[in-house]
């Protein structure tokens, strides 16, 4: 059995807005989730906007606290206050808008933020930025002002600086939406380089198919409630259901299944293969 | 004929007259014909939004011309006054900006500040709030209980409700899922089919501006670095790579069977089209 990093355990979450006329509204968002995420593990959770996608990302590190039902972080119960800071020491998230999440004025200085604040050795502080940098691929420019950045780039410092604190898990919340090609390309590799070479264990909240096709397994949200799960190959073999909840498969897999092609395709490789078998008789 | 939009020599500096001087627009010349979809691409920081607020006269040029209709936008006061009406530019998460009570008054704001009477503008915003999706609804709640998608709409309602002859739209479905991108897209292509507006698309999707654009500009680096139709553009991978964009997968699919030396067209810019291409050559070789 594998060592669980995350679990939910029939977790429900309501939002409680006041309304123009501070008359308190409760919305519902999360609805009875059970969820495991498995240490060393790439989930990637998919769901239209307003899914509840976001709030489960938020409960993963004691953001928000469960209404009902608990969340465990390592055996610890994030409902109890105390224990937030030590969650978030486990637990690390990364947001959509690379310019809301830098801090410092100079990148290395912006990566020293999070250990700093737990307090850590200044020796200590100058390995783990110097490592975490590396690791993004962003050591080269560890002298930079954040703002001269491309956004591919913020993104792999405000990763950095979740390494830096040395957690275990990443959540990460649409982190390429904002991003040019290229940005996107780079934030993907630097996630799955993590997590396969440092045993990170990520979770990527996205709307891009191609991403979760990357991710070990694929959890689906619907209405507040997962729906779906399994691996990339057993979730995008069912284009239908995907549909019907707002989403969509990766452009390889639609392409070789409107042709009829009846093995189940995931990446480019895959659809080049399989069509030029298709075709083959003729080459 | 005059173009829609003309950009002549347009230079603009940020920090200007500082050591950090950077040229964000470079002596950059195009035009944009009326009627016309023209998708902007890019990498981040190449330059697009910068050169798209030079469009309704959010920024003044350092030097070199906007012409909007053949007049020079910068002339006088009410000139650029007017431009703000003519040219409609919708933000990068324009939800952001909801600010009124109710989504009716929000969509109302741009109408109302035409000087239009009440019932023209109830009729603007009826008709906007149709063309954005908007559900009648909605129109008395407050901006902040709809959805992310939903107050989307909202704000694009606010830009339509102006009825600007060009309309802009920087990043249109950023952050949205996979239906909400492919109905925001239908939603413009509907707009400008019904109502024959320009309309200029700013995106990071190549696969979106693929499905949609008549003409598409690459810019890098404070320039024009392509412009052309989709076919022109696209085919040029390589070069699109080394300026931090990519082409869309079944475009990479297509060109990857190619290689192979398999005989398959190489314009391939939407599933369906290369549903279609691959269907024409087995249904060839059957026939044979």
């Amino acid at each position: 059995m594998s060592e669980k990093i995350i679990e939910f355990n029939n977790v429900s979450f309501v939002y409680d807005i006041d309304d123009e006329e501070d008359q308190a509204q409760s919305v519902p968002a999360l609805f009875g989730i059970d969820l495991e995420i498995n240490k060393g593990e790439f989930v990637a959770v998919l769901g239209h906007n307003g899914s509840g996608k976001s709030t489960l990302a938020k409960l993963c590190n004691a953001i928000y606290e469960p209404t009902s039902g608990s969340v465990t972080v390592k055996g610890i119960q994030a409902t109890d206050e105390d224990k937030a800071d030590e969650i978030r020491r486990i637990v690390g998230m990364v947001f959509q808008n690379p310019d809301n999440q830098i801090v410092a004025t100079i990148v290395e200085d912006d990566v020293a933020f999070g250990p700093e604040n737990l307090g850590v050795e200044p020796k200590e502080i100058r390995r783990r930025v110097d490592e975490a940098l590396k690791a993004v691929n962003m050591y080269d420019l560890r002298h930079r002002e954040p703002y001269k950045l491309s956004g591919g780039q913020k993104q792999r410092v405000a990763i950095a600086g979740v390494i830096a604190m040395q957690t275990e898990c990443i959540v990460l919340d649409e982190p390429t939406a904002m991003l040019d090609p290229m940005g996107r390309a780079e934030v993907m590799q630097t996630v799955k380089r993590l997590n396969k070479e440092l045993g990170i264990t990520v979770v990527l909240v996205t709307h891009f198919m191609d991403e979760a096709v990357q991710a070990d397994r694929v959890v689906v949200m619907d209405s507040g409630k997962i729906v779906m799960q399994g691996t990339p190959r057993e979730i995008f073999s069912q284009a239908e259901a995907l549909r019907s909840y707002g989403l969509d498969v990766p452009q390889s897999t639609d392409l070789c299944h409107l042709l009829g092609i009846q093995k189940s395709v995931l990446t480019v490789d895959e659809c080049v293969d399989e069509i030029a078998a298709l075709l083959g008789g003729a080459q | 004929m005059t173009h829609a939009i003309e950009i002549k020599n347009l230079t603009h500096y940020y920090s200007k007259g500082t050591v950090q001087q950077v040229a964000a627009i470079d002596n950059v010349s195009l035009t944009i014909e009326k009627g016309e979809l023209v998708g902007i691409i890019g990498h981040t920081g190449s330059g697009k939004s910068t050169l798209i607020s030079h469009f309704n006269g959010l920024l003044k040029p350092d030097s070199g011309q906007v012409l909007v209709d053949g007049v020079d936008i910068h002339k006088d006061k009410e000139t650029l006054r007017n431009t703000r009406f003519k040219v409609g530019l919708c933000f990068q998460y324009p939800e952001y900006q909801l600010f009124e009570e109710t989504v009716f008054k929000d969509i109302a704001f741009g109408p109302k500040n035409m000087k239009l009477s009440d019932n023209e503008v109830k009729e603007r915003v009826m008709k906007a709030a149709a063309f954005a999706g908007v559900k009648g609804e909605h129109l008395n709640k407050s901006p902040f209980d709809l959805s992310g998608g939903e107050k989307r709409r909202a704000a694009i309602a606010g830009v339509l409700a102006m009825e600007p002859q060009i309309v802009i739209f920087d990043e249109p479905a950023a952050g949205l899922d996979p239906k909400g991108r492919k109905d925001l897209v239908e939603l413009i292509a509907n707009y400008r089919r019904q109502t024959g507006s320009t309309v200029i698309i700013v995106s990071h999707s190549m696969e979106d501006i693929a499905s949609m654009a008549d003409r598409v500009i690459v810019m890098n680096n404070a320039s024009v670095a392509m412009q052309g139709t989709v076919d022109e553009v696209y085919s040029r991978g390589d070069e699109l790579r080394s300026m931090g964009l990519n082409v869309p997968e079944i475009t990479e699919i297509f060109s990857r069977l190619r290689a192979r030396g398999i005989d398959v067209p190489a314009n391939i810019y939407t599933v369906a089209d290369g549903v279609e291409a691959i269907k024409n050559l087995t249904s060839g070789r059957c026939s044979e």
